[in-house]
C-alpha cells in the first residue's frame, strides 16, 4: 500500500514537471536555444500567484490564468527583446544571454519580494481524498490533471491546429515557411510566450503545495534540461512520458534506498540512456 | 607561422601582469590578481575544446572537481603533500574525459552540453555523500605549511606567480596547437563536422585529444584552486556554477580566439568584484541584477564576445582576423 | 596576434577603483568586520542576521538602560575607550568559500577592521578564519556547524554557539526527563538535509542516542529544498518511531509538516532541530498542522517588559519580522566580543584575543538561555545550552527545562487535531 502511495505521489509530481518541461522543449527543439531562464519563468509564476492571492484574493482558477497571462507576455518580451537579436550570434551568445537573464530575473525578485521563503495562503484547494487507503491531497490531484491536461492540449495545438503547423514549419525550414507567407518572428515569438505560458501555469500549480524563494528555479531548471533531455528535444509527448517517469523514478527510488540517493539515480540513467538512445525516448535521430 | 616577437599588445600585456603585484601589491589586489589568472587559466582550458572545437560543455567543473579534490584528499588520506595529488587528478581527468566523449561526441549539437552537466551533477551529488572524500562538508588542505612543498603559504604573491606561469604555458601551448594540423583540424570540425569528415579529418579522435588536452588543464586550475584555498567541498568543486562561469568568461572575451578567455576574466573579474564591494555589503541582490543585466547586454549587443567588438574598433593596422 | 592594451588599462582602472571604507575613520571608532551570506541559498539567513547584527551596533553606540544587565547597553559606544561607537563593515560572501577567503583579506587588510564575525555556512567559516589566524585578527564565529572549526589549534578563532554535540546532549537529558515521566521513548528517527549542518548535528544525536541506549529506527539524510519529501515520510510511517527529530532548512521543513498532514502520519513527537522550524515563515504556514512541534531554541521572547521581549520588539520594528534563533545566536556572540574589546580596553588585537579568552558572562548579562559564555583553549564557548520550545497555537513557548519554562509540555503533540 505505501508503495502504491509512493507511485501515485511520483507520477502526481511527474505531470508538473512534464508541463514546465515542454515548454522548455519546444523552444529548445524549435529554435535549438537552451534556455537558462526557464526555472525561473516557474519562479516568477509563482509568485504570480502568490500576487494575486494576497491582493485580489482570487482562487486557483484566477491565479493559475494570471501567471499563464503574465509568463506568456513574459515570453514574448523576451523573444522581441533579446532572443531574436542573438539567434544571429553563435550558440554561446544564447547560453550567455539566457544564463545572464536568469541570474537577473533571479534576483530582480530577490530585491523585491527578498529572499523570505513565502507560501501560498490555503486555498480552496486544500484537503485530501481517501481513495480505497491511497491518500491524495486535493492540491496535488488538481495539480497532475491539470498539468496532465495542458501538455496533451499543447501537443494538440502543434500537431493538430493550423497555427501548430505553422510552427512546425518555421522549426524545419525558416526560409521555406517564409516563401509560404509565414512570419516566422511571430511563430517564434508565440512558441516563447506558449513556453512561458506553460512555467506559468506549473508555477501556479507548485505554489499551492510547495514553499519557495528566489532561489527555487535552480532546482526546476535543472529538472527540465533532464526530462527534455530524456524525453527528446523537441517533443512534446517525449516531456510528457520523460516527467512522469523521472517524477515515478525519484519518488520510488527516495522510498527504497533514501532520498539522497534519487538524484543519482535519474542521473545515472540518464547517463546510461545517452549511451543507449542518445536521441532521447521520443526524438528524432 | 604567426611571428610573436613582434608583437606588441602580447608584450605589453605579459608586461603589465608580471609587474601587477609590484604595483598593487596590498594582499586583496593580489587576491583579485590570483582570482583572475585562475579564472583566465579554466576558461582558455576550456576553450580548446568549447571554443576552438566547438563543442560547448557545459559540465568541466567534472575535471576542476577531480583536481581540487585530489590534492587535499591524499594529503588527508596520508599526509601527501598537495601537489602530490596533481598528477593523479589529471590522470583521472583524461579517463573521464574519454569516457564521456567517446559516446557523446558521435552525437551533435546540445546532446554534448547535456551529457556533460549530467555527469557533473551526478559526481556532485556522489561526493556530497562520500565520507571517505569528506561528504557534503568537504576537505581542508595544512593549517600551516610543513615546508615550501606544501605550497601553503601566508601571503598571495607566490601564487600569483604560480598561476601566471601556468598560464603562460597553457596559452603557449594553445597557440602551438592553433598553427599545427590538429588547430586545423579543430577549426574544420567546428565550422563544418561532415565536410570535415569527407575531407579525411579524424573527428572522434580530434575531438576526444581537444577534450583531454583541455580537461589535463582544467584539472591544474582546480588543483591550484583547492591549494590556495586550502579548501574544497561539492558545490565549489563540481558546482555548475563552476563551469558556467568557464563558458561565460570565455563567450564574453570570444570563444576560439587564443586571448579571449583571457579578455573575458579581465571584464568579468573585476566587474564580479566590484559589483559585490560596492553591493553586496547592502545585501538587496543588486551585485547579481547587474552582473546578469551587463551579461546579457553584452550578449544582445556583442554575440561574438567583445574580441569581435575590439575587431571592429581598433586602429586598422593592429587588427587582426581571427577567421579561428 | 591580439593585441587588447585599451582593454586591459580599462579592467586596471576599473580595479584601482576598488577603495573601499573609509580611509579617514573617524578618531575613535572599533571597526567590525562581518561575512555572511546575504545572497544565493543561504541568503535568507544571512539577511536577518544582518539585521542582527545592526541592532547591536544600534544598542551598544546609544544608550539603552532599559535593557538592564545586558553588556554595553547603557552608556553611548564602548566605556572603556572613551566611548568608542562600533562600526560595521558588512560583506556578501554568497556562500562561496573562495569569496569568504577574499573578502576576509580585504576587510583585514584594506577595511583594517579590528576584529571580525562570521560566517554562517561551515565552508565558508573554514577558509575565512583561515585568513583571520594568518593575520592575526579575532574571528567570533557566530554560528556554523561543523565541529572542528575550532579544534584546529587556531589562536585567533572562537565560537560563541552552542554545537552539534551540545545539541543533542540537550536532546538525550530531555528523552531522560520524559521517560521518568513515563513517556515511552524506546525509538526515534532523524532526518538530516545532507550538507555540514544537517551532517553535523545528525552524527552527534546517533552518537549520544547509542550511549544514552536509545535506538536510532531510521536515519534519512536527504539533500535540500527537494521538490516532494513524501517518500520520507511514508519511510517513517513503515518505522513508526516515537519521536521524530527533523534537521532541515525552511522549505523542507514546512513541506515535512504538510505532508505528514496529507498522509495523514503523526508521531507521538517531532523535534525540529531550530534552523528552518526557527524560520519566521515557518509558523505563518503551517501552524494549524504542526501544533505541539518542539524545537530547539535557545532565543526565548520572554514576557512582556523583559530584556529578550524589549530587543525582539526593536529587531520586529527594524525588519517587521521576530527575531529568530539563529540571528539572535549571532547577536549573542557579537555581544560577547564586543564586551571583551571594552575589557581590552583597546583596539589592539592581541589585547583583544587575551580578553576573549577571559571572557566570563554570566546567565543574566545575555540575552540567551545559556548558562555563560566562557571559551575553552580551542576557542569554543563551553556553557552555551540551549532550551526546548514547542508551537501552543501561533507562539512557540519555552516548555524545558522545567524550571525556564513557560508553559506546559503537551505530549504527545496534536498536530492538526484541535
Amino acid at each position: 500500500m505505501l508503495l502504491l502511495q509512493v507511485v501515485v505521489g511520483g507520477l502526481l509530481l511527474g505531470a508538473i514537471y512534464a508541463l514546465f518541461s515542454s515548454g522548455l522543449t519546444l523552444i529548445w527543439g524549435m529554435m535549438n536555444v537552451i534556455n537558462f531562464a526557464h526555472g525561473e519563468f516557474v519562479m516568477l509564476g509563482m509568485y504570480v500567484a502568490l500576487l494575486v492571492v494576497v491582493w485580489l484574493g482570487g482562487g486557483p482558477a484566477a491565479f493559475g490564468t494570471a501567471a499563464a497571462i503574465a509568463l506568456f507576455v513574459l515570453g514574448v518580451v523576451v523573444y522581441a527583446g533579446l532572443i531574436r537579436h542573438v539567434m544571429r550570434g553563435p550558440m554561446l551568445a544564447q547560453i550567455l544571454s539566457t544564463f545572464g537573464l536568469a541570474l537577473l530575473l533571479r534576483y530582480t525578485a530577490f530585491w523585491i519580494f527578498s529572499a523570505n521563503f513565502v507560501s501560498l495562503p490555503d486555498t480552496s484547494l486544500s484537503g485530501t481524498i481517501n481513495l480505497g487507503g491511497i491518500l491524495l491531497p486535493v492540491a496535488q490531484l488538481v495539480a497532475g490533471v491539470v498539468a496532465i491536461a495542458f501538455t496533451i492540449a499543447l501537443h494538440l495545438l502543434l500537431t493538430r491546429t493550423n497555427i501548430g503547423s505553422r510552427l512546425l514549419a518555421v522549426s524545419e525550414d525558416r526560409s521555406a515557411a517564409m516563401l509560404m507567407g509565414i512570419r516566422p518572428d511571430r511563430m517564434q515569438a508565440l512558441a516563447w510566450g506558449l513556453a512561458g505560458c506553460a512555467a506559468g501555469i506549473a508555477g501556479a500549480l507548485m505554489a499551492t503545495a510547495y514553499p519557495w524563494s528566489p532561489s527555487v528555479g535552480e532546482t526546476f531548471g535543472l529538472i527540465a534540461f533532464v526530462v527534455v533531455a530524456f524525453g527528446g528535444f523537441g517533443s512534446v509527448p517525449g516531456a510528457l512520458y520523460a516527467g512522469l517517469i523521472i517524477g515515478l523514478i525519484q519518488a520510488v527510488s527516495a522510498f527504497w534506498f533514501g532520498p539522497i540517493y534519487k538524484d543519482i539515480i535519474v542521473y545515472s540513467l540518464f547517463v546510461a540512456l545517452l549511451w543507449l538512445r542518445p536521441q532521447g525516448l521520443m526524438g528524432k535521430a | 607561422m604567426k611571428n610573436i616577437p613582434t608583437n606588441w599588445g602580447v608584450v605589453v600585456l605579459g608586461a603589465c601582469l608580471l609587474v601587477y603585484p609590484m604595483i598593487f601589491s596590498g594582499a586583496f589586489y593580489l587576491d583579485i590578481g590570483v582570482t583572475f589568472l585562475l579564472a583566465a587559466i579554466s576558461a582558455s582550458a576550456w576553450n580548446i575544446v568549447g571554443g576552438y572545437a566547438g563543442q560547448v560543455s557545459v559540465g568541466h567543473s567534472i575535471f576542476y572537481g577531480f583536481g581540487a579534490y585530489c590534492p587535499l584528499l591524499f594529503y588527508q588520506l596520508f599526509g601527501w603533500p598537495p601537489m602530490a595529488g596533481i598528477p593523479i587528478g589529471i590522470a583521472l581527468s583524461i579517463a573521464v574525459a574519454i569516457l564521456i566523449g567517446l559516446p557523446t561526441f558521435r552525437l551533435s549539437g546540445h546532446y554534448f552540453s547535456m551529457a556533460t552537466i549530467a555527469v557533473a551533477e551526478l559526481i556532485r551529488i556522489f561526493t556530497g555523500t562520500w565520507d571517505l572524500v569528506g561528504a557534503a562538508i568537504g576537505l581542508q588542505g595544512p593549517a600551516v605549511a610543513r615546508g615550501w612543498w606544501d605550497l601553503t603559504f601566508r601571503g598571495e604573491l607566490p601564487y600569483y606567480y604560480i598561476f601566471l606561469v601556468v598560464l603562460a604555458l597553457l596559452l603557449f601551448i594553445t597557440w602551438l596547437m592553433e598553427q599545427r594540423r590538429f588547430g586545423y583540424y579543430l577549426r574544420a570540425i567546428k565550422t563544418n563536422e561532415r565536410a570535415a569528415r569527407s575531407l579525411g579529418v579524424p573527428v572522434l579522435q580530434t575531438k576526444i585529444k581537444a577534450l583531454a588536452l583541455s580537461a589535463v588543464f582544467t584539472s591544474i586550475a582546480g588543483s591550484l584552486y583547492s591549494i590556495k584555498t586550502g579548501f574544497i567541498d561539492p558545490e565549489s568543486g563540481f558546482g555548475i556554477l563552476v563551469s558556467v562561469q568557464m563558458v561565460i568568461i570565455a563567450a564574453l572575451g570570444g570563444a576560439g580566439t587564443l586571448f579571449g578567455p583571457l579578455v573575458g576574466a579581465l571584464i568579468l573579474i573585476p566587474l564580479q568584484t566590484a559589483t559585490n564591494t560596492w553591493f553586496g555589503g547592502g545585501g538587496s541582490g543588486l551585485t547579481f541584477i547587474l552582473y546578469g543585466g551587463i551579461i546579457v547586454l553584452i550578449a544582445r549587443f556583442e554575440p561574438g564576445g567583445l574580441f569581435d567588438l575590439w575587431d571592429r574598433i581598433a586602429p586598422k593596422r593592429w587588427r587582426r582576423g581571427h577567421a579561428a | 596576434m591580439k593585441r587588447k592594451p585599451f582593454l586591459f588599462a580599462a579592467a586596471m582602472a576599473a580595479t584601482t577603483l576598488l577603495h573601499v571604507g573609509n580611509p579617514a575613520a573617524a578618531a575613535e571608532t572599533v571597526k567590525v568586520g562581518i561575512t555572511w551570506p546575504l545572497t544565493g541559498n543561504a541568503g535568507a539567513a544571512g539577511q536577518a542576521s544582518k539585521a542582527a547584527a545592526e541592532l547591536v551596533a544600534e544598542i551598544v553606540n546609544n544608550p539603552h538602560p532599559e535593557l538592564g544587565d545586558l553588556p554595553l547597553a547603557k552608556g553611548a559606544g564602548l566605556p572603556n575607550l572613551d566611548g568608542a561607537k562600533l562600526e560595521l563593515i558588512l560583506t556578501d560572501h554568497q556562500g562561496n568559500p573562495s569569496l569568504a577567503q577574499q573578502l576576509t583579506t580585504r576587510l583585514i587588510t584594506q577595511d583594517k577592521v579590528h576584529v571580525m564575525l562570521g560566517a554562517y555556512q561551515s565552508s565558508c567559516s573554514f577558509t575565512a578564519t583561515a585568513v583571520a589566524e594568518r593575520y592575526g585578527i579575532p574571528f567570533m564565529v557566530g554560528e556554523s556547524a561543523a565541529l572542528n572549526i575550532t579544534g584546529r589549534g587556531f589562536k585567533w578563532v572562537f565560537r560563541g554557539t552552542p554545537i552539534a554535540s551540545d545539541y543533542a546532549r540537550t536532546y538525550m537529558r530531555f528523552f531522560d526527563d520524559m521517560k521518568k515521566a513515563g513517556k515511552k521513548i524506546d525509538t526515534i528517527a532523524i532526518v538530516n538535509e545532507n550538507t555540514d549542518y544537517g551532517t553535523s548535528v545528525a552524527e552527534s544525536i546517533t552518537e549520544e542516542a547509542k550511549k544514552a541506549n536509545i535506538a536510532v529506527a531510521i536515519r534519512i539524510p536527504y539533500s535540500a529544498s527537494s521538490t516532494d519529501v513524501s517518500a520520507q515520510v511514508l519511510q517513517l510511517k513503515d518505522k513508526n518511531p516515537d519521536v521524530v527529530i527533523f534537521i532541515s532548512y525552511t522549505a523542507d521543513s514546512i513541506l515535512y509538516m504538510k505532508t505528514m498532514k496529507n498522509l495523514d502520519y503523526k508521531p507521538p513527537m517531532v523535534i525540529g532541530d531550530d534552523s528552518g522550524f526557527s524560520d519566521p515563515s515557518f509558523v505563518p504556514a503551517v501552524f494549524d498542522v504542526a501544533q505541539g512541534v518542539m524545537n530547539r531554541s535557545a532565543w526565548a521572547v520572554g514576557k512582556p517588559g523583559s530584556t529578550t521581549y524589549k530587543i525582539n520588539e526593536m529587531y520586529k520594528a527594524k525588519t517587521g519580522r521576530d527575531l529568530d534563533d539563529t540571528s539572535a545566536r549571532n547577536m549573542q556572540s557579537f555581544f560577547a566580543l564586543i564586551d571583551a574589546i571594552n575589557r581590552a580596553g583597546s583596539t589592539d588585537p592581541e589585547k583583544i584575543r587575551v580578553a576573549l579568552t577571559q571572557t566570563d558572562l554570566k546567565p543574566e548579562q545575555l540575552m540567551m538561555g545559556y548558562q555563560g559564555v566562557k571559551f575553552d583553549d580551542t576557542g569554543q564557548n563551553i556553557l552555551a545550552a540551549t532550551y526546548l520550545i514547542q508551537l501552543h497555537g501561533k507562539n512557540y513557548q519555552l516548555v524545558w527545562p522545567e524550571k525556564a519554562a513557560d508553559a506546559k509540555l503537551q505530549w504527545p503533540m496534536a498536530g492538526w487535531a484541535k
